[in-house]
């Protein structure tokens, strides 16, 4: 008995656990104690890493849902259809999580739907909110195929598939533009800053440089995805479609650097990365892990064509987009603020734990669902190829 | 049509005295301790840069920035002139402290039900007739409440009877301009008065130009998209003829033979 308990613990179990444990404690502490005792914010640095880590990575990570679902239905890039339904999922996941986030970061959480029927036209905020609520409902459309179809009344599922197909390239096409709205309107949020943000980040542009970061940021989480749930559960995807999604993740890198670097020239900027700052630390930084380094490492074959390497360098693609949008809501704020800010323990906790929730919904929607082709005979080798495996979708 | 009030903050008849902070901090029942900063218990403070007193309080801009950021519009300006705030409708998302060019408004960040605390220019007492509180209390009237044109005059008047004003009055037309007016002896820069980040401009003008753009770029957006998409119809569907053609042409060949 003891023994099958003890082979029931590992290490992730284990990191699991933690992180349930700590992130319930410090919701506690969010919900009942108030914002003095759950974060570091102040009238200096109203928005943390509630906002940097929640909404704005969380939002553009979950950006390859409306990328593949573009590509697949819309210009009938049938090659990528495999992967439709993953990256739906991760969007929707992801959109889910911010819901959630969004609690955390509003004082008054139970007014979350005033922004449903108190308008103000006039504000970034007001829009990101309406395109993020009317996204989600898109995004729970596209998705619900997965759910209806194992439900186990033949006559109601058919009729409900049916319609659904109908109306479904209308909902793709308006979550297309829909995303492409709020996606740049993060970036919008933080135009009415000027004077407070850096100028290695302030640009009358931000909104769309932050719309062509996300969509190679949320193809290389969803790269990172796919890879996991092929190593860990009893799926299998024809590798070549991922190492495609590695050209493409450089492509729209490359498209990003240019005009990031194109933009940072003509507001006279450049300067600024090179002088003894923190500021321009973090800016090289941003563009080590997020540009420089994957587009080196992609532009190689034996880079793309290696399931493990292209998961590496999907992680530093990610790990950069982050460090990029923390660096927009935080770190570029910190010197017009005249503040230091580092996230309470609560903060970080509370945001791994929504995370987390999303990462293990994901396991089991993979497992239970047809979000990814089941493998149906176990290959002798892990990554061979086997195209022949037939697309759902 | 009721005339715009205003307040006029005359920094070389400021004696720092603090009975601004006094008064502002017994109408709203605070603590009567001087603080340092603006705080969500000062909506006014005396601040000394370089041994000159400054004071600050929401500029109660024309334009307001934080009015035109607030998701739920919460903050307006009343045809008098203040800047209000309905906490009836606030869900505490603070984008109104990261709009706001100056830094005034604060949170109640220790409260459970915490909600954005600015100046008013006392609301309700000016639409009864009377002054803003600070202003009565200021003892030598360095603040000054009354119509805003009348106000303008008597700043313009105040800088040309005597030299050693600088001539500006702050508050006129940076950022759109404002209901709060400062006239001062040192030049405002040295009293941490920042450069208007967008000029004369209003803040939401920086926000108006992306906002105004996104009709057009859904409009033209869901155009190509559309267009796109009947592409890849239609050449599936003729690929689809296509490879029937085919079939049925094998179909007669493998009769024939």
């Amino acid at each position: 008995m003891i023994a099958r308990i003890k082979s029931e613990i590992t290490l992730w179990r284990v990191i699991v656990a933690i992180i349930f444990v700590t992130g319930l404690y410090a919701t506690y502490i969010r919900f009942f104690e108030g914002f003095r005792a759950s974060t570091n914010l102040s009238d200096q640095m109203p928005w943390g890493l509630w906002v940097g880590l929640g909404t704005l990575c969380g939002i553009g990570l979950s950006a390859a849902g409306f990328g593949i679902s573009a590509a697949v239905y819309l210009l009938g890039m049938e090659r990528y259809r495999p992967i439709l339904r993953a990256s739906i999922l991760i969007s929707f996941l992801g959109y889910l999580t911010v819901m959630v986030g969004y609690l955390y970061e509003i004082g008054l959480p139970w007014r979350f739907w005033h922004p449903i029927v108190m308008w103000n036209h006039r504000s970034m905020l007001f829009d990101v909110c309406i395109c993020i609520m009317t996204y989600t409902t898109v995004l729970t459309f596209e998705f619900a195929p997965a759910v209806i179809e194992k439900l186990p009344w033949k006559a109601f599922r058919e009729t409900v598939l049916r319609y659904h197909h109908k109306i479904l390239i209308g909902v793709v096409l308006a979550g297309v533009l829909l995303s492409s709205m709020h996606q740049s309107y993060l970036g919008g949020l933080f135009l009415i800053a000027r004077g407070k943000i850096h100028p290695l980040w302030y640009s009358q542009y931000m909104h769309a440089l932050f719309y062509l970061s996300a969509i190679p940021a949320g193809l290389a989480l969803t790269v990172m995805a796919i890879y996991l749930s092929m190593r860990s559960l009893n799926v299998r995807v024809d590798f070549s479609i991922l190492s495609d999604c590695g050209r493409m993740i450089q492509m729209l890198l490359i498209v990003y650097a240019f005009f990031k670097f194109l933009d940072l020239v003509s507001n006279q900027a450049l300067g600024y990365a090179f002088q003894r700052t923190s500021e321009a630390g973090y800016f090289w930084l941003e563009v080590l892990l997020f540009l420089a380094i994957p587009i080196f490492l992609l532009s190689y074959d034996f880079v793309r064509s290696n399931p493990e390497r292209l998961y590496w360098t999907s992680a530093i693609v990610v790990a950069g987009f982050m460090v990029d949008r923390l660096n927009v809501s935080i770190n570029s704020l910190q010197t017009a603020m005249g503040t230091h800010y580092v996230p309470k323990w609560t903060e970080l906790a509370s945001s791994v734990l929504v995370i987390a929730a999303g990462v293990i919904a994901f396991r089991y929607a993979v497992i239970y669902l047809d979000i990814l082709p089941k493998m149906t005979v176990k290959p002798a080798t892990r990554w061979i190829s086997n195209a022949g495996v037939p697309a759902q979708a | 049509m009721t005339k715009q009030k205003a307040m006029l903050i005359d920094i070389k008849r400021c004696i720092g005295c603090l009975s601004c902070e006094t008064a502002c901090k017994q109408l709203h029942g605070f603590g009567t301790d001087p603080e340092p900063t603006l705080s969500d218990t000062a909506f006014t403070v005396v601040e000394t840069r370089g041994g000159t007193f400054v004071r600050k309080v929401c500029m109660h801009c024309n334009d307001p920035a934080c009015a035109s950021a607030c998701p739920v519009g919460a903050i307006g300006k009343t045809a008098m002139g203040p800047v209000v705030y309905n906490a009836d409708k606030c869900i505490g998302c603070r984008y109104c402290m990261l709009a706001c060019p100056y830094q005034v408004p604060r949170y109640q960040w220790t409260k459970l039900a915490p909600f954005v605390k600015k100046c008013d220019m006392c609301a309700d007492r000016i639409e009864a007739g009377k002054s803003t509180a600070c202003a009565e209390a200021c003892p030598v009237e360095a603040t000054i409440f009354g119509d805003r044109d009348s106000l303008i005059a008597e700043a313009w008047s105040r800088i040309r009877g005597d030299s050693s004003y600088v001539p500006r009055i702050y508050g006129l037309e940076e950022l759109g301009g404002g209901s709060v007016l400062f006239v001062s002896d040192v030049p405002f820069e040295k009293l941490g008065f920042k450069p208007a980040p967008t000029g004369n401009q209003p803040m939401p003008t920086l926000t108006a130009s992306a906002l105004g753009d996104s009709p057009k770029v859904v409009i033209m957006g869901g155009t190509i998209l559309s267009a796109l998409y009947w592409v890849t119809q239609r050449r599936h569907e003729v690929a689809l003829a296509e490879a029937e053609e085919k079939a049925t042409i094998n179909r007669s060949k493998g009769k024939r033979s």
